[in-house]
């Protein structure tokens, strides 16, 4: 009776290795998988639209007639997505005007600059570039379709896309006419 | 005793036919118009602006935008859900997904709770089966032990 099967350590020193392994594996992955996760603050420019065609952009001007992103292909185009109540857009704005006076006075090279309204009304659009200047053309997304196909959840954003129609950067939040410009040049440059 | 050692079978076999009963009875046959679709797509669509709500829940602008693509697309009628859904994430990226794909590395997320679930179930299948070895051999009597006891009547009988 006395020779009953137990427990030896032997026989425990060969499992404990298999099920610490075990756990190992699957704290390395839930590591891996936690590490490589998205925080939500963790906010970038990266999209997955860069270097693609760039999404379908139709939209309302000002004065009634049609805007079509497909219709631009040839030029640089910069679409600078706005709402007149947004701080950012605000304090960008004089930067914006200084960056389209820099374009217009490089001719036909120049980058056309278009500006999207986000979520807001035509007389608040109409009021503020009034006061604050900008006689470039402005683009209704009544339906919010420009937005969600650009992915913009929040403005201001800036987006670059070159003569062929391929998106080529994207800035979330202020920019400066400088910066603009110096992205717009390195992109000319990559691409010529 | 042979009823003793089947009744497991037979409490098994009702657990399963009632758990079939209940998953059949109350089984969501999916959304049956396409209001109801859009709003089930727009449940697994995250709101690209707040923390843990669905486009189908937020009121924000960027959601209210995302839901009016995915019923345009919808009513468009060409389009399957996962389609619908590759269409938004093409445009905001993966982070708008509520629920991970079952493919690639996303996979991870569904694969490795149920490893753990099946470490853990022969985990505690080897201690049981330990325990109950240790409470065995710890119950038998030792040869003396029994001349202990048998020395202990031993001396009692007159």
């Amino acid at each position: 009776m006395s020779d009953e099967p137990t427990v030896t350590p032997s026989r425990r020193r060969r499992v404990a290795p298999f099920i610490a392994l075990a756990v190992a594996v699957l704290l390395a992955g839930l590591f891996v998988v936690l590490a490589g996760a998205d925080a939500s603050t963790d906010e970038t420019a990266e999209t997955p639209l860069l270097d693609r065609p760039a999404p379908e952009a139709v939209g309302e001007l000002a004065d009634g007639t049609t805007f079509d992103l497909a219709r631009r292909k040839g030029d640089w185009v910069v679409l600078n997505f706005f709402q007149s109540s947004c701080v950012p857009c605000q304090q960008e704005h004089p930067d914006l005007v200084r960056f389209v006076e820099q374009q217009r006075a490089l001719g036909p090279d120049g980058a056309k600059f278009y500006t999207v309204v986000y979520d807001d009304e035509r007389p608040a659009v109409e009021e503020f570039f009034a006061e604050e200047g900008g006689d470039w053309p402005v683009v209704y997304d009544e339906d919010g379709s420009i937005a969600v196909g650009f992915g913009v959840a929040k403005v201001p954003e800036t987006w670059i896309i070159d003569p062929n129609g391929i998106v080529r950067g994207r800035v979330i939040s202020r920019v400066t006419a400088d910066f603009l410009g110096s992205q717009l040049q390195v992109l000319q440059e990559q691409l010529s | 005793m042979s009823a003793l050692k089947k009744w497991p079978a037979w409490v098994l076999l009702v657990f399963v036919v009632v758990a079939f009963l209940a998953v059949g009875a109350t089984r969501d046959d999916g959304p049956s118009t396409p209001q109801e679709r859009s709003d089930a797509i727009a449940q697994r669509v995250a709101c690209p602006v707040c923390d843990g709500e669905s486009v189908f829940e937020s009121r924000n602008t960027a959601s209210v935008n995302i839901r009016n693509r995915i019923t345009e697309l919808v009513n468009g009628g060409q389009a399957s859900d996962d389609e619908i859904i590759a269409d938004i994430e093409a445009s905001f990226g993966g982070r708008i997904l509520l629920v991970p794909k079952a493919t690639g590395f996303d996979a991870l997320v569904w694969a490795l709770p149920v490893a753990a679930l099946i470490c853990a179930v022969a985990a505690l299948a080897v201690t049981f089966r330990r325990w109950r070895r240790d409470a065995a051999a710890a119950s038998d009597p030792t040869v003396e032990d029994r001349a202990m006891v048998a020395a202990a009547l031993a001396d009692e009988d007159p």
